[in-house]
């Protein structure tokens, strides 16, 4: 199971939710699903996410292919404080082989 | 006319006298800078009559540009021994530059064991006697000076605390907020002890009768500043209720851990598993928790429209300390391996009573738990020993002088320094943009230096060229442009804004062209960053200073760093490509 990390506003999708604690949703990847995939499986909408995505700790983006990450981690639109202009996610998550 | 105070603390006269040509057009960091350069003998001790305290307003500070009011603060630092510039945000500086007061000079030492406090108003600098407000808290201190003074709406507070007094390298130069909270730093580089060597407490700014910040060109001015709100109004980040009014700069607490690099139990891994009990998520639910409502936060100065300032509550609802920054959050909390809001609030706020620096205590309460000093995570453990700072004991004057002397104290490898000044909250080995600022800003182990998170590299090795030429020259324009931001008086998070919207930097250099008369554009920007960069060098060249110097420690190159595993491993040649 991954255990994808919701922050901001996005904690509401949470299954386990603490307002002062980690709001995580546990959840199973399917082969050769994309980032993309899984948040339109959960009902995420793409429209509330910003660029600040990550897949075991490495900047992600939707394209990003999963191989059976161990943490995601996504934050909404309104918190993309790291400079997105440096950032050129990786197409495919780091165990992707 | 634009003028300086010139403080002399060795015959108490304080005397205004005009701003010299060659300082034309320069203010903030640019100011302070190019007179520590040109007045203060570079391998002087920093708390002998020597150095000079230099506080200057930026550019645009005291008028309406917005989110500007922030005031430069420079010395050579006793805890690094390098040239020094810190900013702070408060209504002090615009009330200075509203007298027209370009800067602030407190030259020479007092003699005897009196202290004094100086109140600055349109004709003069007058010396109080001070010793009544030696010895206590801070806020205690301010109340005190408030009432004698005229409150909150007449006058603003710069002091030092304790720390300051026992002239200990991590003490701060505290300012006030808007209520007259003792609670707005220019923090790091132990500046607070030169006030202290000098026996100078306060200087308070009584701007009655100020005939306000004279502009060139009105109309190229309001629309310079216009430019610059709608960007901080528009962009998520700086909006009302965006990120940093809703979380406060604690909204990075989660993002720096999710990549991996918040740094936890004094550098020794990058992902704390408490993070999301300190993180702005944390501080906004807890607050409404226990108020019953949503606390979007304040200003910390007039005319700020990020407002990205909190203020953390008891349980039964009563004020704890404002403000739980990122920096201090993290300091005060993941690196010392502790994930209770209250007890990091509580420590945050005897640095405020103390007069202490958070990042700089935090890394030294870390460094001494490395040693033995104490257990990583015992909350309790740790505010006793920022009482014993505040107390000045033997051993809390190893502690108020920071994180170097700690592990010298305490026998301890692991420091995690550049230059004598503890790192800040971001880990070099997962994001080494950031650990080329730190390596080779003038200033010390600095994340204001150049926010240099660049995440092309962040944990992802394989794809790392150390010898990417792109890396240096990063760097070196983050650091140019940084530079340039301190001098304006602008707060450095307007850089969200600013940088993804172009109209709101065109709005910044219009402001600044507004104000003075010139014609800068945007490749001035970088000029006058890279003049102010090399001043800021040459003065540590003449201290002893070489590229040796812009190195981070050994331990970083060896010891992996969880949970990418990640060592520090950009080459020394890339480095010195920076200040080239």
């Amino acid at each position: 199971m991954t255990a994808l990390h919701l922050y901001g506003k996005l904690r509401r999708f949470a299954t386990e939710q603490s307002p002062r604690a980690a709001s995580i949703l546990r959840v199973r990847v399917e082969p050769g699903e994309r980032l993309g995939d899984l948040v339109d499986r959960l009902g995420i909408p793409r429209e509330e996410l910003g660029s600040n995505l990550f897949v075991d700790g490495r900047y992600a983006s939707l394209e990003t292919r999963l191989a059976a990450p161990l943490r995601i981690g996504l934050f909404p639109d309104d918190m993309q404080l790291l400079y997105k202009w440096y950032f050129r996610p990786q197409e495919e998550s780091p165990d992707a082989g | 006319m634009e003028r300086i105070l010139r403080i002399n603390m060795t015959d108490r006269t304080a005397t205004f006298e005009p701003v010299p040509d060659r300082y034309a057009h320069r203010a903030g960091r640019w100011l302070t800078s190019s007179i520590v350069h040109d007045e203060v003998p570079p391998t002087s001790h920093p708390l002998s009559p020597d150095n000079v305290v230099v506080f200057s307003p930026g550019v645009v500070t005291g008028t309406a540009a917005p989110t500007s009011s922030r005031i430069s603060v420079g010395a050579k630092s006793p805890l690094t021994g390098t040239i020094k510039e810190a900013n702070a945000g408060t209504g002090w500086g615009g009330r200075l530059a509203r007298l027209g007061i370009r800067a602030i000079v407190v030259e020479g030492m007092a003699s005897g064991d009196d202290w004094w406090l100086v109140k600055v108003s349109q004709d003069e600098g007058r010396f109080e006697p001070a010793d009544e407000w030696s010895g206590i808290k801070l806020s205690e201190a301010y109340a005190s000076i408030y009432e004698r003074y005229g409150g909150v709406e007449a006058i603003d507070v710069c002091a030092i605390g304790v720390a300051g007094e026992q002239r200990m390298a991590a003490a701060g130069v505290c300012f006030s907020d808007r209520e007259g909270r003792a609670s707005r730093y220019a923090g790091r580089g132990g500046i607070g002890a030169v006030l202290g060597s000098k026996r100078l407490k306060a200087i308070i700014v009584d701007d009655s009768g100020a005939e306000g910040v004279s502009i060139a060109d009105q109309a190229l001015f309001d629309e310079g500043r216009k430019k610059v709100a709608d960007a901080l109004m528009s962009h998520d980040i700086t909006k009302p209720k965006g990120a940093l009014n809703t979380y406060g700069t604690a909204v990075l607490v989660n993002i720096i851990n999710e990549a991996g690099a918040l740094p936890t139990r004094n550098f020794r891994e990058g992902r704390f598993d408490g993070a999301e009990k300190i993180a702005g998520e944390a501080i906004f639910d807890g607050n409404k928790e226990r108020t019953g409502s949503e606390l979007y936060n304040h200003p910390c100065s007039p005319g700020c429209i990020i407002a990205c300032s909190n203020v953390w509550h008891r349980e039964d609802g009563s004020e704890h300390t404002s403000c739980i920054e990122y920096e201090s959050d993290w300091a005060l909390g993941a690196n010392c391996g502790i994930d209770d809001l209250d007890a990091i609030a509580e420590m945050n706020q005897l640095c405020n009573e103390y007069g202490l620096d958070t990042i700089e205590m935090g890394g030294t309460i870390a460094v001494a738990m490395e040693g033995g000093v104490a257990a990583f995570g015992d909350a309790q453990r740790a505010i006793e020993l920022l009482h014993e700072v505040g107390e000045a004991t033997p051993r809390g004057r190893i502690l108020g002088n920071g994180a170097v002397v700690t592990g010298r104290a305490y026998g301890v490898e692991r420091v995690p320094h550049v230059k004598g000044q503890n790192m800040p909250a971001y880990e070099p080995r997962a994001i080494k943009g950031i650990g080329m600022t730190y390596a080779t800003t003038p200033m010390g182990a600095d994340h204001t230096a150049g926010y240099t998170i660049a995440p092309e590299i962040l944990g992802v090795s394989e794809k790392l060229d150390p010898l990417d030429p792109d890396k240096a020259s990063v760097a070196k324009g983050f650091q140019e442009a940084t530079a340039f931001i301190d001098s304006t008086g602008h707060c450095l998070f307007i850089a969200f804004a600013i940088l993804d919207i172009e109209s709101g930097f065109e709005g910044m250099i219009d402001e600044c062209n507004g104000v003075l008369g010139t014609n800068w554009d945007a490749d001035d920007v970088t000029r006058i960053g890279g003049e102010i960069l090399a001043l800021e060098r040459a003065f540590n060249r003449k201290a002893g200073f070489t590229n040796v110097h812009d190195r981070l420690p050994a331990f970083m190159e060896s010891e992996p760093l969880p949970p990418h595993d990640a060592v520090w491993d950009i080459s020394d040649a890339e480095l010195d490509k920076v200040s080239e």
